[in-house]
């Protein structure tokens, strides 16, 4: 925002030439513009009670002041900007990513011990039993104010007798001045009642009670109804245990959960998030079913990328040749039609050729009179995954290779054929060497791509077929699709040891692209 | 210009690569959410999905309207009467409802509770339960004696987890015989019956496919389970308080490997198939290629579009074992224990969604039989599906609503494929699929 302003002051900073005053004032409206953006974003997050994010943001915001409000950091006026974007999507993710894969994130451990504990209390709130119900007017004295006055619960029981309860206690009240109307108080002399609005707008009436006898209270179940309830559970914070005061069953803190001190019975239900060290790991490499599946789906995954790129590629760059050739006519249309599959979203493609590739009913076995089991059998599963993707992928590599075709420089092509080479030897020692030089580093990009090609797998065999009696290691697996299952998909969602997973997958992605790069870098010295 | 070419080419093989690793916190679970919606929430849960299998998929999450006074969110079939409901509930109240559709509500419920951004109520099945009470993100409703003791005791039995109520019912659904009446006149009492009847109909060229039952290549235990409950089997025992207990597997029992004897002699006559899916079940029945179809009433409105005449049976019995009985899912209203309007959205579920008009405009929901019982017989005079449909749910369990049962769903089904095609022997299947369960719930 404020770049542009400040790269011609710069500029001119050198010299001592002064800056015009509109571009000054233009600049300092820009970083004002920032900081009130940042103030913004900051007090949302504060609503949201993020307190990192808002030390973050602060620290954003004085970091546009002191490189953009003063005239010392040059080059980091430029770099700021994308510097900033680039920490916040691409580093962060990858830091939140390694800190969850040290917790125990996942289901049934999602909140802070307090809360959690709170949340496992509030479960355990029961009808006092005998005790009756009432209906509800909530209301508050005449003379204070609706939003914040004290709260005054005005109830009818099942047998017609009137109440009024407040935080002391409930006490009798006189049907003099009341309007009752199917039962319920709908006017009190002395009292303001609250509609629905009203009371929604009061947050202090869900934790609001009435106490009754026996330690219960009379709460409210929406606005209209209440009952006298009473939780089972009592926390001692101090001794760190949880008693069941009907079942005197006593609960301690652990594994990060409530469980039984007599080890019979059941654990509360809602357990809390906490560290547990390399605990996910040592999941990941000692657990015998992730270990021996491992290096099959790591093979067929290289091999489901390389083949994909290798196929689509091929293809594509067969189509790009035959379709530059200008003798062929109506090349146009020829090539909007390749590029309709790159078109139609993956979500659709794969679910069609889903059902083309069913045994008994799929078009593919019904036109070649075969009896293949598409996705019942590996090898055929895996072939049928191959043959979708080169549907998919193909235009994409006819797109890149057309566009490069077309700016291949024509003297070369010129210099071969007065050389006398031929269509072939033009093909092998030009076209292609030069191709490769522009769509190379593309090729790894997509390599990548289909290295963590979730989607298509997905939708289209879920990993399966499953053989040998198991259902978590597919032959058609990748590790993503694999990981998902194995920490989120098949069992309760576990985002600790998805975190841990993903972890691995980053490191072996980087590994494989590494010596990738270096090959296309040698690519460029040659040229 | 190849310098060029290669730092944007760089860089953005870059960002794929950072992207692939930051899946396990964001990209991946976006995917995730989406294709969830799609294709595997038949293994997840087979009934939910199938109910809200024709929505179109849409990647598109929702996010919380924050100008209303009580914001729900519900697949794409309930949202237009629940926007009815809601509207009048709003209208006599002065509150503004929003409705929002969500193409995946457990999942992205799930996400935007994590967020703080949960909506305040939540329409879905019972069998969600025991994972939002684990979450802690649903929070308890108080009905009273008299207003419980009005519905359906299942469809009660099914807003309870430990004891305490988490939601207010409006539906109960189950699988039943669909018939073609044209193709096959006549309720087949045994299911060799219904084999003969189908077989002979193929072999007179007049459908193509014995029976339309969702197996698929990865199994589909919903629809699987009749075989194995007919048989005395089944997934869990039962505690001494009446609820599932995770601990007591019977998957192995000899009642479970009886009725997967049954799915293999079925597999082997081609009355049961790995090729008949969620894609292609109601397909079949439509276009009059089958006489029979095991499904619910989510199925019914694309029949009546495709103008089949049917009738809807109870599900036959199998010989040397009982009648076959399919679980019974529940439909409910939660309320999110961070509900911003939590007074309107119990008000809302707890006094508004009991009454009577109320369940009687939710059955229009995918006609599933109201589960207040005032509102079942009213309906049940005018609809004569109804009574038919809970007829063929008579008898049945509830599906378990326990967080154990996600580990169940995919190594069942794939046992129960793999003995369907024949690959493996129910008895050695079963137990191998015992064992993994067995596994995936000690792991957590």
């Amino acid at each position: 925002m404020a770049v542009s302003t400040e790269t011609s002051s710069s500029v001119i900073g050198s010299s001592p030439a002064r800056t015009p005053v509109w571009a000054l004032a233009l600049k300092w409206v820009a970083i004002a513009a920032a900081l009130l953006l940042a103030l913004y974003v900051a007090s949302k997050l504060a609503d949201h009670g993020h307190t990192l994010a808002v030390v973050g943001t602060a620290f954003v915001a004085m970091c546009v002041l002191v490189i953009y409000g003063t005239r010392r950091a040059v080059p980091m006026k430029y770099l700021f900007v994308g510097l900033a974007l680039l920490i916040g999507l691409q580093v962060w993710p990858i830091v939140y990513t390694a800190m969850t894969a040290f917790t125990n994130y996942g289901q049934g451990h999602l909140a802070s011990k307090e809360d959690a504990t709170a949340q496992d209390i509030a479960y355990s709130v029961r009808q006092v039993p005998g005790s009756p119900t009432y209906t509800l007017t909530v209301a508050v004295k005449d003379g204070t104010s609706t939003v914040a006055g004290p709260l005054y619960f005005l109830l009818v029981d099942e047998k017609g007798h009137t109440f009024v309860g407040d935080a002391k206690g409930l006490n009798q009240l006189g049907k003099n001045g009341l309007t009752i109307d199917a039962g319920k108080i709908t006017k009190a002399e002395g009292y303001t009642t609250l509609n629905l609005l009203q009371a929604n707008k009061r947050k202090d009436l869900s934790s609001f009670a009435v106490p009754t006898d026996g330690g219960g209270g009379i709460k409210a179940s929406g606005f209209a109804a209440a009952y006298n309830g009473k939780p089972t559970l009592v926390w001692d914070k101090k001794a760190d245990t949880i008693t069941d005061t009907t079942t005197k069953q006593v609960y301690v803190a652990e594994g990060a959960q409530w469980v039984p001190q007599s080890g019979k019975g059941d654990a509360l239900p809602v357990g809390w998030k906490e560290n547990v060290g390399l605990a996910n790991f040592r999941t990941l490499f000692t657990n015998s079913t992730i270990r021996d599946g491992f290096l099959g789906i790591f093979a067929w995954n290289i091999a489901f990328s390389v083949l994909s790129v290798l196929t689509t590629f091929v293809l594509g760059m067969l189509l790009a040749l035959l379709l530059n050739d200008s003798r062929i006519k109506g090349r146009g249309i020829y090539r909007s039609l390749l590029i309709l599959p790159y078109a139609i979203p993956v979500f659709v493609s794969a679910l069609v050729w889903a059902s083309m590739f069913n045994q008994q009913f799929g078009l593919i076995n019904n036109l070649t009179h075969l009896n293949i089991d598409w996705f019942g059998s590996p090898w055929a599963a895996r072939a049928a995954v191959l043959i979708t993707n080169l549907w998919l992928g193909f235009p994409y590599m006819f797109v890149v290779c057309t566009g490069a075709l077309q700016s291949l420089p024509g003297d070369v092509m010129e210099a071969a054929k007065i050389d006398g080479a031929g269509a072939w030897r033009t093909l092998r020692s030009i076209t292609t060497p030069l191709l490769l030089v522009a769509v190379g580093p593309l090729l790894i990009a997509s390599f990548a791509f289909n290295f963590n090609n979730f989607g298509l797998i997905y939708l289209l065999t879920k990993g399966g077929p499953f053989t040998g009696g198991n259902s978590q290691l597919g032959s058609t697996d990748l590790l993503i699709t694999y990981a998902y299952r194995l920490a989120l998909g098949g069992t309760n969602p576990n985002y600790g040891l998805a975190g841990a997973v993903a972890i691995i997958i980053f490191i072996i992605v980087g590994l494989l692209s590494f010596p990738g790069f270096l090959r296309s870098k040698a690519l460029e010295e040659v040229n | 210009m190849i310098k060029r070419t290669l730092a944007v080419a760089l860089a953005s093989a870059t960002a794929v690569t950072l992207a692939g690793c930051g899946g396990g916190s964001s990209s991946g679970k976006n995917s995730a959410d989406g294709t969830k919606a799609g294709s595997s929430a038949p293994a997840k849960s087979g009934k939910s999905s199938a109910a809200a299998a024709p929505t179109a998929v849409s990647t598109k999450n929702p996010s919380r309207d924050k100008n209303a006074d009580l914001v729900i969110w519900a697949d794409a079939t309930s949202a237009p009467y629940i926007k009815q409901l809601a509207t009048q509930f709003g209208k006599a109240n002065g509150v503004k409802v929003a409705v929002q559709i969500s193409s995946d509500v457990r999942g992205q419920y799930g996400t935007a509770f994590k967020a703080g951004q949960a909506p305040d109520v939540i329409v879905g099945a019972h069998d969600w339960l025991g994972e939002l009470v684990t979450n802690g993100s649903v929070a308890p409703v108080q009905l009273p004696a008299k207003v419980a003791s009005g519905f359906n005791p299942k469809a009660i039995a099914a807003t309870k987890y430990n004891n305490q109520t988490y939601a207010v019912p409006y539906g109960v659904e189950n699988l039943a015989l669909v018939r073609n009446t044209k193709l096959a006149p006549n309720a087949p009492k045994t299911l060799d019956e219904l084999v003969a009847n189908g077989k002979k109909l193929v072999a007179g060229k007049k459908a193509t496919t014995v029976l339309s039952n969702q197996v698929g290549k990865t199994g589909n235990p919903y629809n699987g389970y009749p075989w194995l409950s007919a048989c005395g089997g089944g997934i869990f025992g039962t505690k001494s308080n009446g609820q599932y207990d995770p601990n007591k597997l019977i998957v192995d029992s000899a009642g479970s490997v009886k009725g997967a004897s049954s799915w293999a002699a079925m597999g082997k006559q081609h009355a049961l198939s790995t090729n008949i899916d969620d894609k292609n079940a109601d397909t079949l029945f439509a276009s009059g290629k089958t006489a029979y179809e095991i499904t619910g009433p989510w199925s019914i409105p694309a029949f009546k579009k495709a103008g089949i005449k049917y009738a809807i049976d109870p599900l036959p019995s199998i010989a040397g074992c009982g009648a076959m009985k399919p679980f019974l899912g529940v439909q409910m209203f939660y309320v999110s224990s961070k509900a911003k309007n939590a007074t309107v959205a119990q008000t809302f579920v707890t006094s508004f969604l009991t009454t009577k008009s109320a369940q009687e405009t939710l059955f229009k929901v995918g006609q599933r039989p109201p589960a207040l019982t005032a509102a079942y017989d009213a309906v049940a005079k005018t609809d004569p599906d109804v009574a038919k449909w809970a007829a063929a749910g008579k008898g049945g369990q509830l599906m378990p609503n326990i967080p154990a049962m996600n580990s169940v769903w995919g190594p069942l089904g794939q046992a129960e494929a793999d003995i369907v095609s024949g690959k493996s022997a129910p008895k050695a299947r079963m137990t191998a699929a015992q064992k993994e369960i067995a596994a995936n719930i000690a792991k957590g």
